[in-house]
């Protein structure tokens, strides 16, 4: 076995080491899986290593593992939810959404953020990407708080922040992903999706909390603004209308897979058609718009399944070098019973997750620990339910923050990276909270998942 | 020199008389060589997906694997009739025609005519799967017409025949969407194993006769230059190994099912027969099917011949023998 | 580039907010002559299958409509769903590639020279892609070409035929992305080296918009 973990060891430490040159890191699996096939094949081969190792049997088998990929049918709904999400982003929805609210909830101490808050939830209740939501929530809602006074930090963490619930909140790709990987009928991606809905929730709701709450002790980050109309019930009605479109996709997306008139996959597709519809709708849709949202899919979708080709090499190749015994033993031989495995794991996540974005982490971190947990006898929905949390908050973790490049992008150039890092330290704590309260109370996690198939 | 042996299997090693005897055979091969054979099995999909386990050990990148060999029946036209046949035999007939009547020496023919370079050996079967898992209870043939189920195999072809809609819905997804009625029904293999897939607390239909799986069998496949390097005593021990949880995951099976349908009724479950004339008309749906595609290849022809030639004969003893299961 | 009240365009055409564009730090190689033309055929190649995700959508509705309206599913229309996402994706590699979209940690990369940029590409593209990709087609050949020999089908009775289509695309995208490395290694030794003869800078999201 000493053999067997340096190898683990060396394996991750050079995969570390290469990703830090910066060089992609779909390809930066992918060669990591060669150059540790070739390690491997010259330990056995010439130095009579004891391993059950050989090439054929690791970097030999990644076509059959890709084809594995590409016969999935669960992960049709991937490109499918990206797709909706770029369309939703093209319909104009959120904008409309943002002006109608903004009236609604203008003239209370935080109103904006709150606004950013409500209209962020719904809109990761439509749509499974981060990109998109991030960006469309910091476009639309910075100039405004801006304007109005509110503390940069506060403004740029709640829009950043707000933005990351549309990868825990169903439908999520994320969800898909490791429904797919983990492959077992007691985590399907529909007990996902249900699993995810409360905790996706209750982090809205404590995100409203602390929008609301802070103001309240520091008025100073979020001023009431002047010259706002008094609510009337055209503001009302304009508001409702607004959140119609919005309200009908949810519907027709999470309704008709709870509703089981869909799989997810089909799901996908009817969203993808309805935010198509809205877009067409909108008057927004040509050719042209047609044509770079097709791309923009096919780009994303390439770079999440070429991270899932690296990462196929990389997992078979660390299986072969007896990875799986190695993290198995390491796991299960902690001192600290099994709810402090659990906590190891969703702490070693939390931490790989600064460095490392969810879609590697998920395909090879997630299968690694998910045996470990089933054998221990835990709940596997309520786990990848906190893997999924911890994975969220990764998004705002610094270096590597997917959610922070994306709102440094489109924030107004007075505000700074170190306003950005700021504002977000108040909602990763937040986020490892609500992380506290799931892990207590797992019905959060479970009960509608349960509920639903009495 | 010691041979290790990777043994991918296509069903969890938790699954009673699916995937137990896998756990088993690799144990028992281990110890009883002393361990000049070393099995190691790997889950489902760690190392290769399990509709790939042919391929890559007829390629020999690995040297073993454990499967339900009807999921090649897209590669391979004859293999379904080695896997489970639709108004086929029942397990013990199966086994006498496999070791007795030439079974054995025509899977390997079947493998090599395609090209595949295996050693096939049965190394597990169970007896009958229930008919499925049902909203409503089947009265006529009419009542296929348009439900949408989830029915796998050659079975799934005569549903089709019969105006069913018919998917093939991986294992994980088919719990819900029986709660959802995203399908109307579903198979999945015997009480023991559809327990574990949690189906009698969504539907409460459970069909008999398993007409479209009496028996159920699994192969240990090898490379056949690997089994060339095995020695004599080497080969003796593979083939009693797989002889022997053949007779164990029939015999756990079996030891199971009574009590876990008990249990279903318990819990409100109907256990109903569906009725011989509509059986009947089935059969007949399903002598057409196996007919065609005994017209499109000839090994599935030679062996379904070979099959029906033997079931003739065993029919003659099977009425006779053995005591009506009501008495 | 923000949207308010005052500056909406009146209907019509909005600009895109390409997320990526936030996130992806491109390094800027001039480009060659060879390296122009298997980038544009690589691009038009996965620009062109960009269209099958409108096609899966309209697949997707009709097997649950018909369904639901003729009470018909099928296996079939479930395997031609994941036939032409699979094409989607796979033929998109290239072109994703090519446009330099692939997700790296900028950490340190953004802060280096544009030449040791190059030679951290130079390393990548020699010892890390290539290698894999050389490997990948390497069995990814025989694979589609077993399936083709045995006349492989689906398993289940009524789905597609001649699988050996998607497995023979599987080994043609990684063929193309291959190619695409060749162009971008062009590219490296062409600033690197001034081999072969660079033809002018040009930027990641220029790229993107001309490479067509
Ligand atoms: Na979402
Ligand atoms: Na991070």
């Amino acid at each position: 076995m000493e053999l067997e973990a340096l190898f683990v060891i060396g394996m991750f430490l050079t995969f570390g080491v290469l990703l830090m040159t910066g060089y992609p890191v779909a390809w930066v699996l992918g060669g990591t899986a060669v150059i540790w096939t070739l390690i491997g094949v010259v330990a056995v081969e010439d130095f009579g290593a004891n391993l059950w190792f050989d090439y054929p049997s690791s970097m030999g088998l990644v076509p059959e593992r890709i084809w594995g990929i590409v016969e999935s049918e669960t992960l049709v709904a991937l490109p499918m939810f990206i797709f909706m999400g770029i369309m939703l982003d093209q319909s104009g929805v959120a904008e409309k959404l943002m002006k109608s609210m903004v009236k609604l909830f203008g003239n209370v101490r935080g109103g904006f953020a709150v606004t950013v808050i409500v209209i962020g939830v719904l809109l990761a209740a439509t749509t499974g990407i981060i990109g998109a939501s991030v960006v469309l929530l910091g476009m639309l809602s910075l100039p405004v708080m801006m304007e109005n006074k509110y503390d940069k930090g506060f403004a740029v963490g709640t829009a950043c922040a707000t933005g990351t619930l549309g990868i825990l909140i169903p439908p999520s790709i994320m969800l898909v992903l490791m429904a797919d990987r983990l492959a077992v009928p007691e985590a399907s991606v529909g007990d996902l999706f249900m699993g995810a809905f409360l905790p996706g929730l209750l982090l809205g709701a404590m995100y409203v909390a602390y929008a609301m709450l802070r103001p309240l002790f520091q008025p100073k980050v979020a001023p009431v603004p002047e010259g706002i109309e008094k609510i009337t019930w055209s503001v009302v009605w304009d508001v409702a209308k607004a959140v119609l479109p919005t309200a009908a996709l949810i519907l027709g997306v999470l309704g008709s897979i709870f509703a089981g008139v869909a799989t997810p996959t089909e799901a996908s597709g009817v969203g993808a058609m309805g935010a198509l519809l809205l877009a067409l709708i909108s008057g927004r849709l040509n050719l042209q718009v047609m044509n770079s949202s097709l791309q923009q899919t096919t780009r994303t979708a390439a770079f999440i399944f070429a991270i899932f080709l690296g990462a196929t090499a990389f997992s078979v190749v660390l299986r072969g070098l007896g990875g799986d015994q190695v993290i198995e033993e390491a796991l299960l031989g902690l001192p600290f019973g099994p709810y402090g495995v659990i906590l190891t794991i969703l702490f070693g996540v939390f931490i790989l997750g600064f460095f490392l974005d969810w879609v590697e982490i998920t395909l090879i971190i997630l299968p690694l620990v998910a045996p470990v947990v089933q054998h221990l006898g835990f709940d596997l929905v309520w786990f990848t339910i906190l893997f999924a949390m911890c994975l969220q908050t990764s998004f705002l973790t610094p270096p590597v923050g997917f959610a922070l490049f994306y709102i440094k992008g489109v924030a107004p150039p007075e505000i700074k990276v170190t306003d950005i890092y700021r504002g977000v330290i108040p909602f990763i704590l937040i986020q490892l909270v609500a992380l506290a309260i799931v892990f207590l109370v797992p019905e959060i996690a479970t009960w509608l998942p349960s509920v639903a198939y009495d | 020199d010691d041979l290790r042996w990777k043994m991918p299997v296509a069903f969890s090693t938790n699954l009673p008389g699916l995937g137990s005897p896998a756990a088993w055979v690799a144990d028992n091969l281990t110890t009883a060589s002393d361990g000049s054979i070393q099995v190691r099995v790997y889950e489902p999909g760690k190392l290769v997906p399990p509709f790939d386990i042919l391929q890559s050990v007829s390629d020999g990148k690995i040297a073993a694997g454990y499967t339900w060999i009807g999921y090649d029946q897209g590669k391979v036209p004859a293999v379904p009739l080695f896997a489970a046949v639709p108004f086929g035999m029942k397990p013990w007939p199966y086994i006498g025609w496999y070791y007795y009547g030439g079974g054995h020496e025509m899977l390997q023919e079947v493998y090599a005519n395609k090209g595949f370079n295996v050693h096939a050996q049965l190394c597990g079967i169970i007896g009958p799967e229930t008919a499925g898992w049902y909203k409503e209870s089947i009265k006529s043939l009419e009542d296929y017409k348009g439900m949408k189920i989830r029915f796998a195999g050659l079975g799934g072809k005569v549903l089709e025949k019969l105006g069913a809609s018919v998917t093939m819905m991986p294992g994980g997804e088919l719990y819900q969407a029986l709660e959802k009625g995203t399908i109307d029904g579903t198979e999945f293999s015997m009480p023991a194993i559809d327990q574990l897939l949690g189906f009698d607390q969504v539907v409460k239909y459970n069909l008999f006769p398993g007409w479209h799986q009496q028996f159920t069998a699994q192969y240990m496949l090898i490379n056949k230059d690997e089994w060339a390097k095995t020695t004599e005593a080497q080969k003796a021990l593979v083939e009693a190994s797989c002889t022997a949880a053949t007779t164990r995951g029939l015999a756990e099976g079996e030891y199971k099912n009574g009590k876990v349908l008990a249990g279903f009724q318990d819990e409100g479950v109907h256990a109903e027969q569906i009725p011989r004339d509509v059986l009947l008309e089935l059969k007949d749906v399903t002598d057409e099917v196996l007919k065609e595609e005994a017209s499109k290849d000839a090994d599935f022809k030679r062996v379904y011949e070979s099959q029906q030639e033997f079931m003739e004969t065993y029919k003659v003893w099977d009425e006779r023998a053995y005591l009506p299961a009501d008495l | 580039m923000t949207v308010s009240e005052h500056d909406a365009p009146k209907g019509g055409y909005t600009p895109i907010p390409v997320a990526d564009e936030f996130l992806h730090h491109h390094t800027e190689l001039p480009t060659t002559r060879i390296s122009q033309w298997l980038d544009a055929a690589m691009t038009a190649i996965g620009k062109g299958a960009s269209w099958l995700w409108l096609v899966v959508t309209g697949v997707i509705i009709y097997a649950v409509v018909s369904r639901y309206v003729f009470g018909q599913g099928s296996v079939l229309l479930e395997e031609v769903q994941w036939h032409l996402a699979g094409a989607g994706w796979l033929l998109g590699l290239a072109y994703t590639l090519v446009v330099d979209d692939h997700v790296r940690v900028d950490v340190l990369h953004e802060r280096l020279s544009l030449r040791t940029q190059a030679w951290i590409e130079l390393f990548g593209l020699m010892c890390l892609l290539m290698p894999f990709l050389a490997l990948a087609v390497y069995e990814m050949v025989p694979y589609a070409i077993s399936s083709w020999e045995v006349g492989e089908t689906s398993q289940a009775p009524a789905g597609l035929s001649h699988r050996w289509v998607l497995k023979a695309v599987l080994a043609l995208s990684f063929a193309m992305i291959l190619i695409a490395a060749l162009s971008r290694l062009l590219k490296v030794t062409a600033l690197l080296f001034g081999f072969p003869k660079p033809i002018r800078i040009i930027t990641g999201t220029e790229n993107k918009e001309d490479a067509s």
